[in-house]
């Protein structure tokens, strides 16, 4: 009988695997349908300001991401990358959003940015309130001409590659003059260098002049990042989006560029949402913390009650199957079975189960709410509904 | 079933969600469960949980989302189809010449009034063109005898114009000395009394020369002797010309000497050969000869000083048709007409330029269709040579195709063994193979085929063969863009993690060469040889056009158009070379978008 | 498990007494050429490794550690002889894998297996997995026929892979499964020493865990030696047995785990230690942080390669290399700071 299963299954799965050029074409036609109409409301002209205009839930947030939901629509289906996220950025503090690759941390951002590749990615649904202290605005409905003006002013970004998010043909100081110039119009020359200068000077490089004259090329890859925290800083952003800041990094690089950021949190008031996979790097730098996995916020809270009293089976079992120096010397590490699904069709029980070592029957169930243990920390697991219950009985 | 990943402790409370074997069955007939399979297996992180494309359904996706690249597999698809299928459907051949059946004046005869002597020969004697000139020199010069290879010819004027040649036999010698005369004849010469007497006479009268039963005797002094010569005719000159009434009919010398003898004797219009009897009617120009039999007189033979002559061998000009023309001529009409054979009336008109009168007529003859206009038959009408332009395209397309074809398949098979070893290698050999790239790179290509091509054209090398050659030399020429890029493609794969991994496994080096690196080549390849392709066409076409590639008969693209070279062929026979044009056009912009598309599609950077 | 590779001619074996080395690295030098101009003269070589020397106990791990550059990716790809040394020798179980001719070293290959850091690249594209981890072992026919595909089955299910996904395409697994199949690869080879070349670092977190218990538990299963090469000091700490430091082609710190995780003693190996980010927001270690970058290897600092950046440096580190010297039992480290120390 096992043996049979066995053959069965072999037969089985070879026959799911491939999609037939039947359900391709239907997928496809389905997929330009959706993303034309999207596509249709992208392009209107003459968008009324109403239309984007909202008001924030909480005035010392300085953005409110709430229901965010981005889906891509590929070949072979539509892929919800991000579904229906919740977090708050305060204003002056450090969010960081952490989980592993595939898990929507990325398209997050990229939607925050409107960067997501249309007309495949679009924003189906949720809201990206932007506190632009005159007015606020939702960044996912705001038109694409505005959006220009608010992409590298008010929000700025800093990739994971510092050796290809430089114009390898153009001179360092060029290219931040040019973002500074962009900022303040009509600004001298020698202003703009001065500026430029101080702005390296600020990121911790030590020949600014000399680096002021130099091609890309001629800097290590930490000078390089510096770079581009130097341009990301210079036009005074209200939130800096750090993808992956340190990952291409050495490790005594990681941390001097870490505590170059660590620094600069202080001096300005920007806030900085900061995305990475490594939890050694959230725990040093964020105020708050969001955990996702596979599109959607499995927990987050304040980086105290993250890293002290994770709730989520996921968080903990992440943090279980890091080695710590110093920590486990012999037997099994720690490590959480099965790997990250790819979000394409998903059904409607917790992502989750399948990995969890601690599921129950009620797990079966519909995608576990959002379970507030505390005021701050939010958990998405049925293992807390009870003392949510309670605490508002 | 287990799931795939073995962690089945899972709680599963869901009926519909138990997979037993009976349920995979009953999935497999029903299709619309396929549609939620998905769902069956329950662990989300295994991979089968999702459907995927697969590789090829990945690259035939982004094929057919590339437009162009569509549009240029349609036109491709049609030129295979015009190509192959085409030259079978079409019902005529490719190198099958129409012709039709039109009327044309043609010159029919030319008539010019004879001025020449021309010569009839006797039997069994020899008379040639250079004795006939040296003739004519005696009888300007108004001498009697002329020689020839050593040998005396004798003319003697029998008439106006008419002249007999004659040699001499030696038949006896004869010794005569103070009136007594001995005769010692040679061989069986039998001298008789009579001519004995004669010979007499002429040595006492001193004459030397005299006619005896219808020969001619002349003696020659020689020593104290005398040589008895009897003449042979050999041959007669005259002015005018007999032709037979039947082209059949051999009339011979003795004939046609007896009928010049009688036509100038005024007295006699009849005479008598070898118990026939024959007839003479005389006109102004020409007497027509008529052969008296039993049942009445027939027509035998035209005698005359014109010569009327046939333009085409085949015809044979009847004795009332000279007749009729002659009185045409004399009568200065310029058309007359004459029933053909079949009884209808051909008109005839006459022309002249100086002594030489032209007769043409309205003839039928097989006319080539050139450069037909298109129509029903020949949808693009007909070419120079009168062949069917379409079928010529279709043939054409087809042997452009098979060229493009085998010299693709050629460069690439030469570029991959190249380029594989010099990028596997690497080091000198490397160095040594890319120099030969370079040199085969600065040959000048066009220089050297029109070298070639005269080459092959001295020495007559047929079309058939001279079609392999071409493939061979452009195969040849172009294998190093190959080369070059599976060598690069070969220098990055090698230095990829699953090759050091391979070579660490301690796989042999061919196993390596082609299981590993050569598969992973082949995307590029493909997409190299499509573009590549549409490049060969073009160049073939070139050198087709230029002459020097394919040859008529075969039919090519390029020796289509080639086929229009003057301003007046360009713009009256546009249906010749437009249609060639916009096929060479087409057929190289298709090859190159379904080139661009399956680079495109090949290239996983080229995600959308 | 196969016999030893045998036919091995016996001039090039080492005999070691004391101890049961599966690899023995003497004085290993690897340097790149830097030519320029049209006629390839060498203008100056890059040292990628520098005198570098340590062995490796059978049924061990040693972890190698650095930062990019430093040499130890390059000391992997000399052991296997997949680049050729410049000086020095290395000795598999005696024999010098360098000496050997071409025959001979096929013979050996499969007993030196190598697992590579980027599980995509690592894989033929167009390859089934249960050809891409049966083709050596049928090329070198280690295994008879018959007992082939029971043979492959039982390896892959071993590295937690099914049975079926022998059909199936690399590019239909994901990371940590694609890893899984390079590790039986290297596996199906029935290897004595397997170098893993950062096997982990492209992996998802809760990934990592999966394949450093996998590889743990082949090697207690098939007593297999590991060269363990890793820029991260936490998974190197928990599965290494002995541990190496590299900075700029040079050993700098080597000893076994316990010695040198309590009581670092390069500057270079204390700043890497402290560079690691602890995951408790609550603790702010005062962290070493070394300035500047890593020098180039086309050009490395005279004397200590690490004066540049060395927070101790003293005169004599500019002028003089400083050597290998052991500080404890078995605790090797090359600083002046510790040759003073000695003399």
């Amino acid at each position: 009988m096992k043996v049979l299963g066995k053959e069965d299954t072999n037969q089985e799965k070879k026959n799911v695997n491939y999609l037939t050029a039947k359900e391709v074409r239907r997928i496809s036609r389905e997929n330009r349908k959706t993303t034309d109409e999207f596509e249709k409301t992208r392009e209107r002209k003459n968008v009324s300001v109403d239309e984007y205009t909202t008001i924030m839930k909480n005035n010392d947030n300085l953005m409110e991401v709430e229901n965010l939901h981005t889906y891509f629509f590929t070949d072979i289906g539509i892929v919800k990358s991000v579904s229906g996220v919740t977090f708050d950025v305060p204003k002056g503090k450090t969010v960081g959003i952490v989980g592993e690759s595939g898990c929507g941390k990325s398209v997050t951002s990229l939607s925050i940015m409107q960067l997501v590749q249309r007309p495949q990615g679009q924003i189906v649904e949720g809201q990206i309130r932007f506190d632009f202290d005159e007015y606020i605005y939702d960044l996912a409905k705001i038109p694409n001409e505005k959006m220009q003006q608010i992409r590298g002013n008010e929000i700025s970004m800093i990739f994971q590659e510092p050796m290809t998010s430089l114009n390898p043909v153009f001179r360092i100081g060029l290219q931040v003059d040019e973002v500074i110039e962009l900022h303040n119009h009509g600004m001298s020359k020698e202003k703009i260098k001065n500026r430029t200068i101080e702005m390296l000077d600020m990121v911790g490089i030590a020949n600014s002049e000399g680096v002021y004259k130099m091609f890309p090329h001629e800097l290590s890859g930490g000078m390089r990042q510096r770079v581009m925290i130097a341009m990301a800083l210079s036009c005074d952003p209200k939130l800096i989006i750090a993808d992956e800041p340190t990952t291409a990094l050495d490790v005594t690089i990681q941390a001097q560029i870490m505590d170059l950021l660590r620094n600069l949190k202080n001096k300005i008031n920007s806030s900085i949402m900061l995305i990475t996979h490594d939890l050694g790097v959230i725990a040093e730098m964020a105020d708050f913390v969001v955990v996702m996995y596979a599109g959607k916020v499995i927990e987050k809270g304040t980086a105290k009650e993250i890293f002290h009293n994770p709730l989520h089976p996921y968080t903990v079992g992440l943090m279980a199957s890091r080695p710590k120096i110093g920590g486990l010397k012999a037997g099994k590490l720690y490590s959480i079975p099965g790997s990250v699904p790819n979000p394409v069709d998903m059904p409607d029980y917790c992502y989750f189960k399948d990995r969890c070592n601690r599921s129950m029957k009620k797990c079966n169930g519909a995608y576990p709410p959002e379970i507030y243990v505390s005021d701050t920390h939010m958990v998405a697991c049925y293992h807390y509904l009870d003392s949510e219950e309670e605490k508002h009985d | 079933m287990n799931s795939s990943n073995g962690r089945n402790e899972v709680p599963i409370d869901k009926v519909d969600s138990l997979e037993s074997p009976n349920n995979l069955k009953e999935i497999k007939i029903d299709e619309n469960i396929i549609e939620s399979e998905a769902n069956l297996t329950k662990d989300l992180s295994d991979v089968q949980r999702i459907k995927v494309l697969s590789p090829g359904m990945l690259v035939i996706k982004r094929f057919i989302r590339n437009q162009l690249a569509i549009i240029g597999l349609i036109i491709t698809v049609f030129m295979f189809l015009f190509s192959f299928v085409g030259g079978l459907i079409t019902p005529y051949g490719e190198t099958e010449v129409f012709k039709y059946i039109g009327t044309m004046s043609k010159e029919y005869a030319s008539v010019t009034l004879n001025e020449e002597f021309r010569y009839s020969v006797a039997e069994n004697m020899e008379y040639n063109p250079n004795m006939h000139s040296n003739f004519i020199l005696s009888r300007n010069k108004g001498e009697n005898t002329f020689t020839y290879k050593d040998e005396n010819y004798y003319i003697s004027e029998v008439g106006k114009d008419f002249y007999k040649v004659f040699r001499l036999n030696s038949v006896a010698q004869i010794t005569y000395i103070r009136g007594i005369m001995g005769v010692t004849p040679f061989a069986d010469f039998n001298i008789d009394e009579n001519l004995n007497e004669l010979i007499k006479n002429a040595l006492i009268n001193g004459s030397f020369q005299f006619y005896y039963q219808n020969n001619f005797y002349v003696l020659t002094q020689n020593g104290r002797d005398y040589i008895l010569g009897e003449s042979v005719n050999v041959a007669f000159e005259s002015l005018l010309i007999t032709e037979p009434a039947n082209p059949n009919t051999n009339l011979g010398y003795e004939f046609k000497y007896i009928l010049e003898d009688t036509l100038r004797n005024s007295n006699l219009n009849t005479f008598e050969l070898e118990g026939n009897r024959y007839e003479l009617n005389e006109d102004d120009n020409m007497a027509v000869v008529y052969k008296v039999t039993s049942g009445g007189k027939e027509e035998y033979a035209l005698i005359s000083q014109l010569a009327i002559q046939p333009i085409s061998q085949d015809v044979f000009l009847s004795i009332q048709f000279k007749e009729e023309m002659e009185r045409a001529i004399s009568d200065e009409k310029d058309m007359f007409i004459y029933p053909d054979e079949d009884g209808n009336d051909v008109e005839y008109t006459i022309s002249r330029l100086n002594n030489v009168y032209t007769i043409k007529t309205e003839t039928k003859t097989h006319l080539i269709s050139m450069h037909e206009k298109p129509s029903y038959q020949h949808w693009l009408g007909t070419d120079k040579h009168g062949m069917d332009v379409l079928t010529r395209l279709m043939y054409g397309g087809r042997i452009s195709l098979v060229i493009g074809f085998i010299v693709v398949l050629l460069e690439t098979i030469l570029g991959v063994i190249m380029g594989g070893i010099a990028g596997y290698f690497g080091k000198w050999i490397d160095m040594f193979i890319m120099r030969i790239v370079d040199v085969f790179n600065c040959i000048p290509f066009l220089p050297l085929m029109i070298i070639i091509g005269s080459v092959m054209d001295s020495l007559e090398v047929d079309p058939k063969i001279r079609i392999y050659y071409l493939m061979l030399i452009l195969g040849i020429m172009s294998w190093p863009g190959i080369a070059r890029m599976v060598r690069g493609q070969i220098l990055s794969l090698r230095e990829q993690e699953f090759m050091l991994a391979a070579e660490a496994t301690g796989l042999s080096v061919s196993r390596r060469i082609f299981k590993h690196l050569i598969p992973n080549v082949i995307p590029q390849l493909i997409v190299l040889a499509s573009l590549g392709l549409g490049g060969i066409i073009l160049y073939e076409s070139t050198l087709s056009f230029l002459g020097l590639g394919v040859k008529f008969p075969y039919a090519s693209w390029g020796n289509i158009i080639s086929g229009v070279t003057t301003a007046y062929e360009m713009t009256n026979f546009w249906f010749v070379w437009i249609p060639a044009g916009m096929l060479i056009l087409l057929t190289v912009l298709g090859f190159n978008f379904v080139g661009d598309g399956l680079r495109d599609a090949f290239d996983p950077k080229m995600k959308r | 498990m196969t016999e030893r590779a045998n036919g091995i001619p016996n001039i090039y074996k080492h005999k070691n007494e004391v101890e049961d080395y599966v690899i023995e690295v003497k004085n290993l030098k690897k340097y790149y050429p830097v030519s320029s101009g049209l006629f390839a003269k060498v203008k100056a070589n890059v040292k990628a490794v520098d005198d570098v020397s340590f062995n490796i106990k059978r049924g061990t791990t040693m972890g190698l550690v650095g930062e990019s550059g430093c040499g130890k990716t390059t000391i992997g790809k000399t052991i296997l002889k997949l680049t050729d040394k410049t000086e020095g020798k290395i000795f598999f179980e005696g024999i010098d894998i360098h000496e050997l001719n071409r025959k001979e070293l096929r013979k050996i290959r499969p007993k030196i297996q190598i697992i590579f850091q980027d599980p995509y690249s690592s894989l033929s594209p167009r390859m089934p997995v249960g050809e891409i981890i049966g083709e050596a072992v049928r090329d070198n026919k280690l295994i008879s026929a018959d007992k082939y595909d029971d043979y492959i089955s039982q390896i892959m299910l071993d590295c937690g892979l099914q049975v079926y996904h022998k059909e199936r395409y690399p590019h239909e697994f994901s990371g940590g499964q694609r890893q899984r199949i390079c590790i039986a690869r290297a596996l199906a080879l029935n290897p004595d020493f397997i170098v893993c070349d950062e096997p982990v670092s492209a992996l998802d977190v809760s990934i990592q865990a999966q394949i450093i218990n996998l590889l743990k538990e082949l090697q207690d299963k098939y007593n297999l030696t590991y060269l363990f090469i890793s820029h991260d000091l936490s998974v190197v700490e928990y599965i290494s047995d002995t541990v190496g430091v590299m900075y700029l082609g040079n050993l700098v710190e080597y000893s076994d785990k316990e010695t040198i995780f309590s009581n670092p003693l390069h500057p270079y190996t204390k700043a890497l230690f402290s560079a690691i980010p602890v995951s408790d927001p609550e603790i702010k270690t005062e962290r070493i942080i070394l300035e500047g970058s890593i020098p180039s290897p086309a050009n490395p600092p005279s004397g200590c390669k690490f004066h540049t950046r060395c927070n101790y440096c003293m005169d004599i580190c500019k002028v003089e290399i400083p050597e290998m010297v052991e500080v404890e039992n078995g605790h090797m480290t090359a600083c002046h700071l510790y040759h003073k120390k000695q003399t």
